[in-house]
């Protein structure tokens, strides 16, 4: 029975779909059968960033409607095995999936992936209410502003209440030299107010701009930094203990003792 | 010989304040959070921007406040707020309502907040000295 893990941020554009397009791109690099799930309806993104738009045929209200099965709308990647993507609607809106219809999505499909990966629309509303109704675990996204940190911390104690416990923080677009010279937060400060523990840190890197507008996932270039970030989170997700990437950042992340595999 | 037991202190009525009730919360308070309670609030955690706590009695927050904060809520100007770091958006006590100046350095150690002639002040907390 596979994992069903939802990567969420109260704020938007922090990076929930890069995040979810490299995660589960790495995870399948590792062998392993993912299904990535577009909760974003209204507002489709994930089959863009992964380059599958044009193969698009039924959709997740079509599954959770009963107008196809499931297995019609599962759109397998391009370039890896065992990734599928279920794309959301996009002439629809949020509304027209409820949370019940949603777990048994999920539940249907954790009986044949080995992880189950959603992406989380934006706002605290009906979308996200969906998109975590059948998960097990969650990912918080959040980028070093003062703003996006705020609204991570509503989320945590929106998945608290939702019983959905230790969600971990993915901490993406960080710029080594603003932190530096103290013109962004740091690591520190952003685990200091949301007291959960840190899945990883991306920096910001222009490759993943240019990579998703090829319809690539980062991950899949081996040159590029925020690429090796995004692969240690994905060890760390199978449970591996892997260090901080940005221990080698002239020792910024000192302070914090703690690195915690995702299992 | 000792049987593990401390001698009886007598207290006089102003060191022991019992008529209230305190109420504590283990956990940390996450924006979009309010707490309301009649009586006093023990926060085991941080209260984080963006939430909120308010009593009628005194608030004391075992851990970073850095929320709103409303003590004597209903006009108790004898209430005060506590912390082991004491950083509020907002701290109100009973009916007066303040803020931190802008270009405050925020304190590293615990304070306590009260109502002293009339004006809300911070000072640092001295064990056994924080009702004076
Ligand atoms: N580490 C990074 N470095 C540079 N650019 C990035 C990085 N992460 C994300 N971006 C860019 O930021 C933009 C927003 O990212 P993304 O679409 O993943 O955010 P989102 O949280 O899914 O947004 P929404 O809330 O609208 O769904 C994209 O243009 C993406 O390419
Ligand atoms: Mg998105």
């Amino acid at each position: 029975m596979g994992e069903v893990i939802v990567v969420t941020s109260g704020k938007g554009g922090v990076g929930k779909t890069t995040t979810t397009a490299n995660l589960g791109t790495g995870l399948a690099q590792l062998g392993n059968k993912v299904a990535l799930v577009d909760a974003d309806i209204g507002l489709r993104n994930l089959d863009v960033v992964l380059g599958l738009e044009n193969r698009i045929v039924y959709d997740i209200t079509d599954v959770t409607g009963g107008h196809c099965r499931l297995r019609q709308a599962l759109i397998k990647d391009k370039r890896y095995e065992g990734l599928f993507l279920l794309p959301a609607a996009q002439t629809k809106d949020k509304t027209s999936v409820n949370p019940g219809q949603m777990k048994e999505l999920c539940e249907d499909l954790r009986q044949e992936f080995d992880y189950v990966i959603i992406d989380c629309p934006a706002g605290i509303e009906q979308g996200f209410k969906n998109a975590i109704a059948g998960a097990d675990r969650a990912v918080v996204v959040t980028t070093p502003e003062v703003s996006a940190v705020r609204d991570a911390d509503r989320i945590v104690g929106l998945l608290e209440a939702a019983e959905l416990r230790e969600p971990k923080l993915i901490v993406n677009r960080v710029r080594y030299k603003m932190v530096k010279a103290g013109d962004m937060m740091s690591i520190e400060d952003i685990i200091d107010i949301l007291a959960i523990d840190l899945l990883g840190v991306v920096p910001e890197d222009e490759m993943v701009v240019i990579t998703t507008n090829r319809g690539e996932a980062v991950i899949c270039n081996d040159h590029s930094r925020s690429g090796q970030a995004y692969r240690n989170i994905v060890r760390r997700i199978t449970g591996e203990q892997v260090p901080l990437l940005s221990l080698e950042e002239g020792g910024l992340m000192n302070r914090i003792r703690r690195m915690i595999g995702f299992k | 010989m000792d049987t593990g037991r401390k001698t009886p202190v007598s207290y006089s009525q102003e060191d022991v304040e019992g008529e209230e009730n305190t109420i504590l919360i283990r956990r940390t308070l996450r924006s979009g959070q309010k707490f309301y309670y009649e009586g006093n609030v023990i926060v085991m955690g941080d209260v984080n921007p963006g939430a909120e706590v308010v009593a009628t009695g005194h608030v004391i927050v075992m851990g970073q406040m850095r929320g709103m904060v409303h003590a004597g809520a209903e006009g108790d100007e004898s209430a005060m707020v506590m912390a082991f770091r004491l950083l509020p958006t907002q701290l109100r006590i009973a009916n007066h309502i303040t803020r931190p100046p802008d270009d405050e350095e925020p304190g590293t150690f615990p304070e306590v907040a009260k109502i002293r002639n009339g004006v809300v002040t911070i000072e640092s907390y001295q064990t056994g000295r924080a009702a004076v």
